[in-house]
Parts: structure tokens; C-alpha cells; sequence
């Protein structure tokens, strides 16, 4: 009775010494979610279960994807609730975006409002959710600091008019690498499938940034992504897989990995491998030469979440450019926020990350890096179950 | 001969030990080690520094103590459900209960994704909000198989004449449970309690889907290790192994000395 | 036991959207063949590997058992709860730790080099290209110690049941310790090995962290699948049409283990 589903999120890392702290912040809403006993009161929504608590402001998303804070200087979440007074209660219980969609999908079929208010989850799974009917359009005319959003991630292909989704962060999927264990610097995906890295090398769970490096890489235009245009990708991943070249398909895992030298290269994203070279030097990331994918984790509001005006002051909040420094600086993916360079540039203790190409990617940087399109429910399907054959064994 | 194979089986025995603590003990090791960065994963270098403050990581430490109270109420619930399922199969001697002990075991062979879907769906059905309650029934519900085989098997092998027995000679019904079955049971209790406490305290998927908004050890572990491998996780482990073997040694004089 | 009944006609059904939860039944056989067809040599994979690792496992729990048993003594109590202390250690930090022994530059592959025997266990298919985590080897690894407290406490209840002076009576009647262990521990002990082969065999048989650890896309194991089949492919009636092959298969083995005698007679701990 061991189970465990694999890791598909894309996180992001802090220091040890900062996790402590936001246990702390944890702490009250697990204090409150447990003393309620187990024959309590159940009728206040106690887990999905909905119910209005007014004044509160519920939060599903990934775990450590906002800073933090420390004793004597709080997180974004408590510098929140103090500024608004709204009750935050932000719960980083999206372990997988997968799993978080059939744990939600029963309540949501039935069309029973969840308990939480808002949730950030990665776009593909929000565009399933805008095209399902189970989320509200976002109080956008409250939210004036909405304008901050950044050029490339406006009227994104999952939301096209801009009414459900707003960006939470941004990142890449592309190539890290151990450069004493390739020998070499790397430049492409061609790279990784490089007979002498056989069995070193490994892909991403993540269908659509594994498939759309490889589709990059054989000229395809992701941005519609074709069921025919696809096969020679599939193929390509499927002989790498028969023939051992590739070892692993990965959630965050590829990490440890790394580290630990059994792989040289992989498919990974921008900011795990950004940090990870902070105590691995030998490591790189690359976008591949044919491009990158890039990809957004956006915030959405289930139907029937009961709290629009709190929802609005906590987007509002989280898009000035201020506060959304303090988050990327934890963060360091990609923030969809106008002005971040700027403020981290002004402080010495960040003004490094306001140089890094990975968190802000220049002009001729941004050309390289394509968002993988939609595809339809039937198509969908096809490309699932041809992937999960090869990945799955 | 004799004494060569004496030191075979007790070379082979050590090996089998090695073999069950092999992971253990580079547990108990790395919870020592001085990691360059959120991952514990390469020796680095010996330190104590992890063990000053062994509780520190609060998140950590209170989905701990949330798994230890659940596995406790799951198995406690799970084995007194289950002996009285076992009783009541035991007591009706009647044609079928072979099947229905079947049924009992089918539970066992379901991978349990399956079981937190259909859980999931259940409680949705009849409008239970996910949280300590269903949290809580979901446990039981996975634990009560294995509990109900195990008590059933030590029933099997009790005399149900005892118990009419104590009645004939005036004890009351339950005074004759109490006084007569129930020491039979108690090393049956025993091992389903500790079966299922283990299952329990183990569990991530199911708790997944029925856990709401509740961390879980494994739940919380299965979230940071997407981030950091924290030497505060072997830290704890050492811990639980280290009263759990002072519990063992304590406990075995006092059984000796029964015997 | 409802939700298990509802797989039957669920896995007989088609869904009626890709999302949504509905399904309409309509009698379709064709998931236990599409199943099958695709899925059949992981169910193979899946009680080959379980089965390695239960035999493997035996290997090393009969013996301990019998030490336990007869040569104990007073730390008889203590031994036994040295078999199941491990499991007090939480799976996925047992995998990781598994990963670190494992690994391309662990001690285990260092053991192996040292001892020169890289080549023979290359040759042998253990090791693949020189490398251990993430093949079949591992995974069976990890299923053993897994499985080990499993085997080991219905083997010592079972011999717990096995008179001493039955032995001594042997030993007077001048058989060999050979003789006396085939002719009186051996029988004796079968029940507790069905019993250990079961509650070994059912789990690892359904395991799912050994196979995502430890191996690589071709040490996939059937929960694997069938948790892809749920969540990923969004395939409830095939995952549910799965279930019960998977449920049928162990159940099958149960019945032949049992061999008509009751699950009551198995010295469970």
C-alpha cells in the first residue's frame, strides 16, 4: 500500500532556513484544519467542501512558489492579510496539476463551488478548465495594476480575450546539463541524443515541453501543434527510449539526478536549474538552438468561488510591481509583472538576478521561446495516450 | 557440521538484517551530513548542526504529528470494525463464509488509486466535505480488510467452547469476552493494530483525494521532495526509529518475564 | 466493497466526454481486449517482477526465520521487532535513500567494481551498460526489502507452532539435522510460507514507488498504468477494466495458494 504518483509540477526551491519560516505561516491554517476533530463540525467547509466563510480568501496552489519570509520580515502572504485585513488562507496542496483535476472534477461536474477561491494552475490545465465552463471570468476591472502584465504573456492562446487567467509566473523548459559529465558545452536537442550519452540523458513527463522541444527541434510550429506534424517527434522520442539513450521520463526528480551525476543532460526547466548551479557549478541551462518552450502557471477562479472582491485586491496586490519583486526574487522564474527588472536592479542584494537572461530574457532571447498551443479533446487524447506508451512502458 | 552451519545461518540471517536496513542506515547516516544545497542526496561531510534543533522545520514536524494521530484513530477504529466483523463471521457458522471472507480479501489486490477515486466520488455524492472526517473514514476503510483477515485467523485457532465455558460457570457475556476472548485476541490486536497503524501512517494516495486541506507526512513529503531533500527529514526518521527501538527494548524484558 | 462492484460496469462502459465524469454503458467488451492487447506484457512484467522478488525474498526469510525461531532464545521478541522497525521509516524517504546506494557513483556500483565483477553481472543482465539504478535489478531490490517483514512473520508464527522436543525426539532418533529439518520444520512451516508468499506477492504485485524510483520507462509496473489510465489519459473504464484483470489474476493466485482450505487456517501474525 506504497503509493506515489510522480512529481509533474514544476517547482521552485528555497533555502531550508526560509522553508522553516513559511511552516510557520502554514502553521495556523493546519492547526485550524485539524482541530476540528474528526466528528466536528463539517458543515463549514472543512477540505473542497465550499461554504461561504466571508472575509476569508482561499488559495490552492504549488508548494514554495512565493517567498517565504523570515522572522522579522514576513512573506508576501502575512504582509498581505495585513495590508487588506482579508483573512489569506493560502494552501500549497497542488502537488500535481493532474491529480489536483480529479481530486476537484467530481465537485465542479456536479456543479458544487469549491472552497477555494482562487487556484494557480499551469495554462494547459486552466485552458481544459476555461473550455469546461468551470471557472469565473477574473474582476479584472478592479484590478488596475492588471495593466503591468508583461507583452509576451497577454491574450495567451488558452484565454485569448484575457477574462479567466492572469499569470502567476513564467518559466522555460530546455536543456540542463553537467558540463564535466558531457565534456563539452551542448547546443540543441540533437545533443541529447548523442550516442555517447546513451543512458544519461532524460525527458520531461511534461508532454508538451518535452514534445515541443523535440517539435522545435524538427522545425514544427508549436504554437499549433499537429497530431501529423507531431509523429516524426514521437518517434524520434519512442527509438530513444527502445534503445536506452533515454533513462527516465522525470517530474522535478531529474534534480536529484543531476546532482547525484547519474545524469549529463536532461530536459528541465529555467528556474530549478537556475538555483541548482548556485551549489552545482558545473551546471548549465540552455535553450536550444531551434528554441525554447515557454510556459505559464496563471491563477483562475473556480466557478461559483464566492470572494471576487478579495480575489481582486489579492491580483492587485500581487501585480505591483513592488510586491511582485519580492516574489520573483524567490522565485527567479519568469515574472509576468512590468517593472520587476527594474526594482531588483536598484538593490545590491538582487541586482544579479535583474541580469540573469533566464528570469529576464531579451528581445532577440524572447523569439527563441514558443508557448505550445491548444489542442482539442480528441486530439488531446491521441497525443496522451501515445505518449504515456512510450514514457510508460 | 553443526557449528559451521550454525555460522551459515547466522552469516545468511545478518545478511538478510543488511538487507532490511541497508536504506535505513544511510537514512540515519545523511541526517548527519553537511549538504551543499536543498538537496541531501551527496556526502558532503559530517555535522551535528542538523541535530540541534531536530523539530525546527515546523511544517515538517506538525504533518508528522497530524500522520502519528491519524494512524493512530485509523487503527484503532480499523481493528475494533474489524473484530467485530471477525466475530460475527466467526460466531455464524454459516455456509458461505468462505466467500464472504473472499470478499474480505478482494479490497487487498485493488491498486489504491482506484479506491481514493471511488472514495473521492462517494463522498462528493452524499456532500461530505473532504477533511478530518473523511480523512479518517478513508483510513479505516483501507485498514479494515487487513485487520478483520488477521483477527479472523486468530480466531480460527480459539476454541469457541472457552467462552460458553466461563458462562456455565456464571460469568456474565461480556465479562466472558472480556476475561476470555479478549486476552486470545490481544496478540492478534496487537499485530492489526501495528499492521494498520503502518499502512496508515504510510498512505499518500488516498489520502490525496480525501484529505482536503489537511498535510499528511507523506502528503508533505511528496510536495517538498519536488523542492529540497532536507537533512530535518532524515533528522525526524532517526527519530522515529530511535524511540520505536528504545519502545522494542523495553518492552522485551517485560515479556520474557511473563513467559 | 460498493465502489470495487461499481468497477464491473464501469469497465464495460465508454465516457461520454473526455472530462467529464460520465460515462454510458453500452456493454463494451472491447476494453478488456484494448487493455490486454496494450497492457498485457506490463501485467506480465509487473507478477515477474513481484514474484523474483518474493523468491528472493524467501531466500533470505527462511533462514532468518528459523534463527528467530530456534536460536533466538530470549531475544526471540527482539529480533522480531527488528524485522518490522524499518517499516517505520516512510517509503519515499526509503526511496530516496535506495537512490543514494543505487546511483552511478554510489557505494553499491564502487562494491561491485572493487570486487571486479561489473562484467560478470553486465553479462548476466543485472547491470545495464555498467549501471544499476533505474533497471529491472533495482526495482526487484527495493520490492524485496519491501516485502522482507512480509515473509518473515508468518514463517516464525508457523514455526512457533513446531514443538522443540520434536526436534530433540529427531535428534535422539539419530537423524541428521538435514533429516530433521526436511522431515519435521519443512512441512511444519508451509502454511506460514503461503501465507508470507500472499501478503508478499499481493503488494508488490501493485506497487507503484519501486517502479517510478528505482527503475526507468522500462521497469513500469500495472498501478503505474493504471494510475496514468486515471489521471493522465482519462480513461476511467479502461482503468477500471484494468483493475479487474489485475484483481482476477491475484485472486486466481489466492485460490490456488488456498487450494480450498480457508484463509483462517494460514498462520497470519
Amino acid at each position: 500500500m506504497s503509493h506515489v504518483s510522480p512529481p509533474y509540477g514544476r517547482r521552485t526551491f528555497l533555502k531550508r532556513l526560509a522553508w522553516g519560516a513559511s511552516g510557520a505561516v502554514l502553521a495556523p491554517a493546519l492547526l485550524q484544519a485539524c482541530g476540528r476533530g474528526p466528528g466536528g463540525n463539517t458543515g463549514d467547509g472543512a477540505g473542497d467542501g465550499g461554504g461561504d466563510r466571508g472575509g476569508e480568501l482561499v488559495i490552492s496552489t504549488f508548494p514554495l512558489y512565493i517567498d517565504p519570509g523570515a522572522p522579522g520580515a514576513p512573506g508576501s502572504v502575512e504582509r498581505f492579510s495585513k495590508d487588506t485585513g482579508i483573512r489569506l488562507r493560502y494552501v500549497e496542496d497542488v502537488n500535481d496539476v493532474r491529480q489536483f483535476f480529479a481530486r476537484i472534477r467530481p465537485q465542479l461536474a456536479a456543479g458544487q463551488p469549491l472552497s477555494q477561491d482562487l487556484v494557480v494552475l499551469t495554462s494547459w490545465m486552466a485552458e481544459r478548465l476555461i473550455r469546461l465552463g468551470w471557472v469565473e471570468p477574473l474582476p479584472l476591472a478592479d484590478v488596475p495594476n492588471a495593466r503591468n502584465l508583461i507583452p509576451s504573456l497577454r491574450n495567451p492562446s488558452w484565454d485569448p480575450q484575457q477574462r479567466y487567467s492572469l499569470p502567476w509566473q513564467s518559466g522555460i523548459a530546455g536543456i540542463a546539463y553537467n558540463i564535466k559529465a558531457t565534456g563539452r558545452e551542448l547546443r540543441g536537442i540533437d545533443d541529447l541524443f548523442d550516442p555517447a550519452l546513451k543512458g544519461r540523458v532524460s525527458a520531461l513527463l511534461e508532454m508538451r515541453d518535452t514534445m515541443g522541444l523535440l517539435m522545435l527541434a524538427d522545425g514544427k510550429d508549436i504554437r499549433r501543434p499537429t497530431w501529423e506534424e507531431a509523429q516524426p517527434s514521437f518517434d524520434r522520442l519512442e527509438k530513444a527510449r527502445r534503445d536506452g539513450q533515454i533513462r527516465r521520463f522525470t517530474g522535478n526528480d531529474y534534480q536529484n539526478d543531476l546532482l547525484a551525476g547519474n545524469l549529463a543532460a536532461c530536459i528541465g526547466w529555467s528556474g530549478d536549474v537556475a538555483q541548482l548551479a548556485l551549489e552545482q557549478p558545473d551546471l548549465r541551462f540552455l535553450v536550444p538552438e531551434s528554441g525554447g518552450v515557454l510556459w505559464a502557471d496563471v491563477m483562475l477562479m473556480p466557478k461559483g468561488a464566492r470572494h471576487r472582491k478579495e480575489v481582486a485586491q489579492w491580483l492587485n496586490w500581487v501585480y505591483d510591481p513592488i510586491e511582485a519583486a519580492r516574489i520573483a526574487a524567490a522565485v527567479q522564474y519568469i515574472s509576468p509583472v512590468e517593472g520587476v527588472r527594474d526594482i531588483l536592479a536598484k538593490d545590491p542584494a538582487t541586482a544579479a538576478l535583474a541580469a540573469s537572461p533566464l528570469m529576464f530574457p531579451d528581445a532577440a532571447e524572447q523569439k527563441r521561446l514558443h508557448i505550445f498551443g491548444p489542442l482539442s479533446d480528441s486530439e488531446e487524447a491521441r497525443w496522451e495516450e501515445r505518449f504515456a506508451r512510450i514514457t510508460e512502458g | 557440521m553443526n557449528r559451521l552451519g550454525s555460522l551459515a545461518l547466522g552469516v545468511w540471517s545478518a545478511l538478510a538484517y543488511g538487507l532490511l536496513y541497508a536504506p535505513v542506515v544511510v537514512t540515519v547516516l545523511f541526517s548527519f551530513n553537511a549538504p551543499r544545497g536543498r538537496f541531501n542526496l551527496v556526502w558532503q561531510g559530517f555535522t551535528l548542526e542538523n541535530w540541534r534543533h531536530p523539530l525546527r522545520d515546523a511544517a515538517l514536524t506538525e504533518a508528522f504529528f497530524t500522520s502519528l494521530g491519524l494512524a493512530v484513530a485509523a487503527a484503532l477504529l480499523a481493528v475494533l470494525l474489524g473484530g467485530l466483523m471477525a466475530l460475527a463471521l466467526g460466531r455464524a457458522r454459516v455456509r458461505g463464509s468462505r466467500s464472504i471472507e473472499l470478499l474480505l480479501a478482494l479490497p487487498l489486490t485493488n491498486p489504491e488509486i482506484v479506491l481514493a477515486t471511488a472514495l473521492l466520488n462517494l463522498f462528493v455524492g452524499i456532500d461530505l466535505p473532504r477533511g478530518p472526517l473523511t480523512l479518517l473514514l478513508s483510513h479505516s476503510l483501507f485498514c479494515l480488510s487487513y485487520a478483520a483477515l488477521i483477527l479472523k485467523a486468530r480466531l480460527a485457532g480459539f476454541d469457541p467452547t472457552l467462552e460458553l465455558a466461563a458462562q456455565d460457570l456464571g460469568a456474565p457475556p461480556l465479562a466472558a469476552f472480556r476475561r476470555v476472548t479478549l486476552p486470545l485476541l490481544a496478540p492478534g490486536i496487537l499485530a492489526a493494530t501495528l499492521l494498520c497503524f503502518s499502512l496508515s501512517f504510510d498512505d499518500y494516495v488516498v489520502s490525496s483525494f480525501t484529505a482536503g486541506e489537511i498535510v499528511t507526512l507523506p502528503l508533505y513529503l511528496a510536495g517538498a521532495f519536488q523542492r529540497e531533500i532536507s537533512p530535518q527529514i532524515q533528522v525526524l526518521s532517526t527519530l522515529v526509529l530511535l524511540v520505536s527501538a528504545a519502545l522494542l527494548v523495553l518492552a522485551t524484558p517485560s515479556r520474557q518475564s511473563r513467559s | 466493497m460498493l465502489p470495487l462492484l461499481a468497477l464491473v460496469p464501469l469497465s464495460l462502459s465508454e465516457p461520454l466526454s473526455r472530462f467529464g465524469l460520465d460515462t454510458v454503458f453500452n456493454g463494451r467488451i472491447a476494453n478488456y481486449l484494448e487493455v490486454l492487447q496494450t497492457y498485457g506484457p506490463i501485467l506480465v512484467r509487473s507478477f515477474g517482477f513481484a514474484a523474483i522478488a518474493t523468491a528472493l525474498g524467501l531466500v533470505l526469510a527462511y533462514p532468518l526465520a528459523f534463527a528467530i525461531r530456534f536460536r533466538g532464545g530470549r531475544w526471540q521478541p527482539l529480533l522480531i521487532g527488528l524485522v518490522v522497525l524499518p517499516s517505520l521509516t516512510s517509503y519515499l524517504v526509503r526511496a530516496i535513500a535506495w537512490t543514494s546506494l543505487l546511483g552511478d557513483n554510489g557505494p553499491v556500483l564502487a562494491l561491485v567494481e572493487a570486487l571486479g565483477l561489473t562484467g560478470v553481472l553486465d553479462g548476466l543482465g543485472v547491470l545495464r551498460d555498467g549501471r544499476l539504478l533505474n533497471t529491472a535489478a533495482a526495482v526487484i531490490l527495493g520490492l524485496t526489502n519491501n516485502l522482507l517483514p512480509f515473509l518473515v512473520l508468518p514463517l516464525v508464527v508457523a514455526m512457533e507452532r513446531i514443538d522443540p522436543r520434536l526436534l530433540e525426539a529427531a535428534n535422539d532418533l539419530h537423524a541428521g539435522p538435514l533429516r530433521s529439518f526436511v522431515q519435521v520444520v519443512w512441512p511444519l512451516s508451509l502454511p506460514g510460507l503461503g501465507a508470507g508468499i500472499l501478503l508478499s506477492l499481493i503488494p508488490a504485485a501493485g506497487d507503484v514507488v519501486n517502479p517510478l524510483f528505482l527503475g526507468g520507462p522500462n521497469e513500469r509496473m500495472i498501478a503505474n498504468t493504471i494510475d496514468n489510465l486515471l489521471l493522465v489519459q482519462l480513461q476511467a473504464p479502461r482503468a477500471a477494466a484494468l483493475t479487474l484483470v489485475l484483481m482476477a489474476l491475484i485472486t486466481l493466485a489466492v485460490l490456488l495458494q488456498l487450494r480450498g482450505r480457508g484463509i483462517e487456517e494460514l498462520p497470519l501474525p
